[in-house]
């Protein structure tokens, strides 16, 4: 038997991507998302195995949640992922605002790309480096990867020492750009 | 004799797979236990458990040659399969066996040990007119050394390590100011990968396909192949699938290559199963790469064209029978391609995705297949290899094994990780991949991205996103039910169920 909500909140949030793509939803919790004109129906179901999957315009699409932390969504549909940060319109024209307010920051963090153990440290602090110029030696895996520079600099800190096992992301090197 | 007892030194799928032969056989299989993998399935499997879980000292438990011999003949166990991997290739490993009366179900230690350094093995095809590519003649001394030998080849070169293997321990070397800094990486690798230090130089053919011909020879001097399989889609020297057969082999090459994997066989009086492995240069000249002296990865797509149980081969060949056929009886039918599914996260380059598979879940069909040691609740560790399963298709043709695989990985479904799923749609979209036009080089120069995407899908995953923010934001205890044939339910409710 089904029965209608009680009450339509407006509830307008925007997901914004990482690579700054703004998704705004107007009512998310009706589960109907305006499409080329027209409200098209969204349906949230779970399989009897215990996936859960997102049904859109006659298609299935398996959904998983990997990584979920106050607005911060990483949605993984149908094993590819996407993260997002969930705005008010309010929260977002602040961001916006901060960004445009915020320094061009010109140090840059080299960050490990996988975990695993630092083998050899290339550089020395106060170091000039080139773009594409190998800096530390990863060993990962039983491969030893050469991490190298994104960007033309000095080098104003290393974070990490020989025989330090680090994980991915973590900060190897910060390089001034100049 | 007849084996009626087999220890697997493995894990995984390849020891699920060994296993399902040996009940298949009416041989009892034992296996070996980890604390690292105390949950795995293979251990379900199998008829015993032998326990490594106390560890004396640093050797891994699937290394420690000594412990699984030792193991071995306190359960008085006949014979011990190292699948792949591991001690697969350690002739030391394969000489205790046969010290020790245990049947090694592989090739001799010799046949190991020579096919295992790639320089006796080139001096082998040399001497038995099986065509090369140039190089350094036997291993490089030194980084000297290694740009004289480099200079005198031309670029680019290729390092690789003279015990290696599996893709590992090789560096391609474009330009002369790069060499000696490659070979000290090189010579590193190899010595943390394979206990030997030692790297040889060969020329570097861009862009070459990876044909690799399956071997099956008996202890009676009978050596057939079974056909091709095509490997070339590879990134950083790991294969990522597989098919048989090839589409660039009609049938008068496949003859000549099979003869030359057969020669190379012959040439050591090798027995068991192998696999050599050939570059394939976009002319049509084929040279010869390498012999793997062990059941390889990939095998199930040769046995799906073939109809052949490989590993029953490699059983009954260890117990000193002929092989059942000869080469007239080998017939390839259709089409088999295998995809590997790692937990890797392919938009981070295919870095490893550790974690638990909570849920995972295949199409079943008599035209697929899946090998697989994981299930739900497996937890992909850091020890082993990141890989979750192996699916394998066959039809007819390649249009319809193609079309087979789009289904199956569609309907393939893993929950709790990162996986490469969106790799193999990213490939089985790609229009070259299609009509078969493609080489080692298809990786990195045809996906231009490595994972794919249908429109609408980044939507739909920030709207779940709102929608879970939403719903959380808001008081959620007077939200009603939405109910629908028993089939829709609102998440919420589930959550608090499962509570």
């Amino acid at each position: 038997m089904a029965r209608e909500p009680k009450k339509k909140e407006p509830t307008k949030l925007i997901a914004l991507s990482a690579s700054n793509k703004a998704f705004e939803f107007k009512t998310p919790l009706e589960k109907k998302i305006k499409y080329q004109g027209k409200k098209v129906d969204i349906k949230l179901r779970e399989d009897p195995n215990g996936f859960s999957y997102i049904v859109w315009k006659n298609k299935k699409y398996m959904l998983d949640v990997i990584e979920k932390n106050q607005n911060h969504y990483t949605v993984m549909i149908n094993g590819v992922w996407h993260s997002f940060t969930v705005e008010t319109p309010i929260s977002l024209k602040r961001r916006r605002f901060l960004e445009k307010q915020g320094d061009s920051s010109s140090t840059v963090s080299i960050e490990a790309p996988m975990p695993g153990k630092i083998i050899d440290i290339l550089v020395e602090d106060g170091a000039k480096v080139k773009e594409g110029e190998p800096i530390i030696i990863l060993e990962a895996m039983k491969m030893q990867n050469e991490i190298y520079s994104h960007v033309s600099g000095i080098v104003t800190f290393i974070a990490v020492k020989k025989n330090d096992l680090v994980m991915k992301d973590d900060v190897l090197i910060d390089i001034q750009r100049g | 004799m007849k084996i009626k007892s087999i220890l697997i030194a493995n894990r995984g799928e390849i020891a699920i797979r060994i296993i399902r032969t040996a009940k298949k056989m009416g041989i009892r299989a034992f296996v070996i236990k980890t604390a690292k993998e105390p949950n795995a399935w293979y251990l379900d499997e199998a008829d015993e458990i032998i326990d490594f879980s106390e560890c004396f000292d640093d050797t891994p438990e699937f290394l420690d040659i000594e412990r699984i011999i030792y193991q071995a003949k306190q359960h008085g166990v006949d014979s011990i399969h190292p699948g792949y991997g591991f001690l697969a290739e350690n002739p030391d490993f394969a000489r205790r066996c046969e010290e020790e009366k245990i049947v090694f179900i592989g090739p001799s230690h010799d046949a190991i040990y020579r096919m295992g350094n790639k320089t006796i093995a080139k001096e082998l095809a040399k001497a038995n007119n099986v065509p090369l590519l140039g190089g350094s003649k036997g291993s490089v001394a030194n980084a000297e050394e290694a740009r004289k030998i480099a200079n005198q080849v031309g670029y680019p070169v290729i390092l690789k390590a003279a015990a290696g293997g599996g893709g590992r321990g090789m560096r391609v070397v474009e330009r002369e100011k790069d060499i000696e800094r490659m070979f000290n990486l090189a010579t590193n690798e190899a010595e943390k990968a394979f206990n030997n230090p030692d790297v040889f130089i060969e020329k570097f053919v861009r862009e070459p396909r990876h044909i690799e011909f399956q071997i099956l020879a008996d202890k009676h001097g009978n050596v057939v192949h079974l056909g091709e399989r095509e490997c070339s889609v590879q990134r950083k020297h790991q294969k990522l699938l597989e098919e048989s057969p090839s589409p660039a082999l009609d049938d008068a090459l496949r003859k000549v290559m099979g003869n030359a994997a057969i020669t190379i066989a012959k040439s050591i009086n090798y027995y068991s199963a192998g696999t050599v492995e050939f570059l394939l240069d976009d002319q049509n000249n084929f040279s010869f790469m390498e012999m793997n002296t062990r059941i390889q990865v990939e095998h199930p797509v040769t046995e799906m064209v073939t109809g052949i149980d490989l590993i029953e081969q490699m059983i009954r060949i260890a117990e000193g029978e002929k092989l059942p056929f000869t080469q007239k009886d080998i017939k390839l039918n259709g089409w088999a391609i295998e995809w590997r599914i790692n937990a890797e996260d392919v938009q981070s380059g295919f870095s490893p995705s550790l974690g638990t598979i909570e849920k995972i879940s295949w199409p079943e069909s008599e035209h697929i297949r899946v090998d697989t040691g994981v299930r739900d609740g497996s937890v992909i560790t850091p020890y082993y290899d990141s890989m979750i399963a192996k699916l394998i298709v066959h039809a007819d043709d390649r249009e319809k094994a193609l079309q087979l695989s789009s289904i199956a990985i569609r309907k393939f479904w893993i929950k709790g990780t990162k996986t490469t799923l969106a790799f193999c749609r990213a490939v089985l979209q790609n229009h070259n991949f299609r009509k078969g036009k493609f080489n080692t080089s298809f990786i990195s120069k045809e996906l231009k991205i490595h994972y794919h995407q249908e429109p609408d899908e980044e939507m739909l995953a920030a709207f779940f996103a709102v929608y879970d923010y939403a719903r959380e934001v808001h008081e959620i205890e007077d939200k009603p039910l939405y109910v629908e044939k028993g089939k829709e339910i609102a998440p919420w409710v589930l959550n608090k169920r499962l509570r």
